[in-house]
């Protein structure tokens, strides 16, 4: 039995005239879905653009860049980091600032769309479950891109180079890309479980803290206390920093080589994010309560 | 007796704009506010929580080389700066209180009721006061744990404290007044990133020395280094009385300069 529209005029006596054309069918085909996906991620990247939005996925870096770079030059250059030079060092964690700055603004996108009953809404309408979250997530690496390119132009206005061949450039950027949609899809995963902005936006400033302040990315691990040296060495944000950090490569060949021993930690972590928060977002999105 | 009690509600039979109700009524709104931001557990977070753990990081990741670089322990210039920090994200998460307040409209609720006018405004500097001195504590004794030290004696650390305090209802001055009359998104935001920024180029993150000659100057004029450089002067030796003198002088101009049209934006925000 079909479902009917009922929508239809309503005729002079009262009586609702019954579109006898069921809903679904044609909206459910492929290029249906791929329609819808398309739409709905219009819906979120248009009025990114228009409030300046993506503005902040640009200012993030540069403020970070200026906040850090400026002051801990010269005071990491004296005390050494094994590095040609402290932009060299510091640019995976531009990166990676960028990318998480992405997350957090996908984790408030979410948690708005949750709260304001829109997934809800969405879930009655004849289109594949999956489409409002990969819609999310097309939105979200889109800003990503844009912020890791602003991190890329930030990093080469105070000195970092690619040192390596053009694939391990390629190789960088893929990898970059690669943690950026894991995050914002763990971060898409949390704000539409919580559907608070507020509060998920100041719970993921907190991890966005002690992950990526006790790792390699400010200082080499043997600068930390004795207590934290292992943790730090060996941590997600690390492994990361360490991966994007060989991939750039560094004049002074101390960059650390590419190889599986050097990227395999920090692939592992981004993939392990990705297949586990999204399979949690997919049966998330997919059961149909609200 | 019972029946006066259920019957009649109570009236005001004299008049309520007086000096003798302005003190029992600010103590009541004041105490209405602080309980207001300790049962918010975000706000608690973002005004104690956060800046200790920063305070924390920033002394393990950098702590090390900042001290071998300044010569003396980077405590003396970071516990100072995250107290200073941490009440002004206090006071911007006040005055976000403040538009929802307005919003909600229970400023133009309290403005109908039989209530001193000036308490309202009064009791917002009186609680920001008492929320500066809890913040102040609490971050200078994770200093002390991690190894921060009076040296000077207790009048010294008595004097310490005292300075975030001017600093803070300076800042809150100028945020409320912004915060009564502009959209509160766009406010959070600049502001926060503006005193991050302060934070970032001030002294008590990194020396004066450790800055590239075009920063210097910025440095050297944020009123954050000059509230720190006060701080450490009192609390490690040092000169005291030109820093004091320009955080008196930043303080007591942004409140000069804002207290006016807080007061006129606070009236303007009750009454509609």
């Amino acid at each position: 039995m079909p479902e009917f529209a009922t929508t239809g005029p309503i005729a002079h006596d009262g009586s609702v005239h019954i579109s006898d054309e069921p809903v679904t069918g044609h909206d459910l085909s492929a290029t249906g879905a791929l329609g819808q996906w398309w739409v709905l991620a219009r819906r979120l990247i248009r009025p990114s653009w228009r409030t300046g939005e993506i503005l902040t996925a640009i200012l993030a870096p540069v403020a970070f860049t200026v906040g850090f770079y400026v002051p801990l030059n010269l005071v990491m250059t004296v005390y050494g980091h094994g590095l040609s030079s402290y932009a060299q060092f510091l640019m995976p964690m531009i990166v990676m600032q960028a990318v998480s700055f992405c997350a957090i603004a996908a984790a408030f996108r979410s948690a708005t769309d949750a709260r304001d009953g829109i997934d809800i809404r969405f879930a009655t309408l004849p289109m594949p479950r999956w489409v409002p979250l990969a819609a999310r997530i097309t939105a979200a690496a889109q800003r990503s891109v844009i912020a890791i390119a602003a991190a890329l132009v930030c990093g080469a206005l105070i000195g970092f180079r690619f040192y390596g061949s053009w694939w391990h450039t390629l190789g960088f950027l893929a990898f970059a890309l690669l943690i950026a949609i894991a995050l914002c899809c763990g971060a898409d995963l949390i704000g539409s479980v919580s559907s608070s902005p507020e509060a998920t936006t100041q719970v993921l400033v907190l991890p966005q803290l002690i992950l990526g302040m006790v790792s390699t990315g400010f200082a080499p691990a043997d600068q930390f206390p004795g207590w934290i040296q292992s943790y730090a060495r060996n941590q997600p944000v690390s492994q990361f920093v360490n991966g994007l950090r060989a991939l750039a490569g560094d004049s002074t060949g101390n960059a650390g080589v590419v190889d599986l021993a050097t990227l395999g930690p920090g692939l592992a972590w981004a993939g392990g994010i990705l297949v586990f928060c999204g399979a949690l977002a997919w049966s998330h999105a997919v059961r149909r309560t609200g | 007796m019972t029946a006066s009690r259920t019957g009649a509600l109570p009236r005001v039979n004299r008049p309520t704009e007086t000096l003798r109700m302005l003190v029992p009524q600010t103590l009541i709104h004041t105490k209405r506010l602080l309980m207001r931001w300790y049962r918010d557990p975000l706000t608690v977070m973002q005004a104690l929580v956060f800046p200790a753990l920063l305070l924390v990081m920033l002394n393990s990741v950098l702590g090390k080389q900042v001290s071998s670089f300044a010569g003396d322990n980077a405590l003396y210039g970071s516990v100072p700066m995250i107290a200073l920090v941490s009440v002004m994200s206090g006071s911007l998460a006040g005055a976000v209180t403040l538009g929802r307040e307005r919003g909600e409209g229970l400023l133009a609720r309290f403005w109908v009721l039989p209530v001193h006018r000036a308490s309202g405004l009064l009791s917002r500097v009186v609680a920001e006061g008492v929320r500066i001195v809890l913040c102040t504590l609490v971050i200078f004794a994770v200093g002390v744990a991690l190894g921060f030290r009076f040296t000077q004696g207790p009048l010294a650390a008595l004097a310490l404290f005292a300075v975030p305090l001017v600093y803070g209802l300076g800042f809150a001055t100028m945020v409320t007044a912004l915060a009564v009359y502009t959209a509160k998104a766009a406010l959070v935001e600049s502001v926060s990133l503006g005193s991050s920024m302060l934070m970032f180029f001030s002294t008590g993150f990194v020396p004066l020395t450790a800055y590239p000659a075009w920063a210097k100057p910025i440095v050297a004029n944020n009123p954050l280094t000059h509230a720190i450089d006060t701080m450490r002067g009192l609390a490690l030796g040092g000169p005291v009385g030109a820093p004091l003198l320009a955080t008196l002088a930043w303080s007591l101009g942004a409140i000069a300069l804002f207290a006016m049209p807080a007061a006129y934006g606070f009236r303007r925000a009750s009454r509609y």
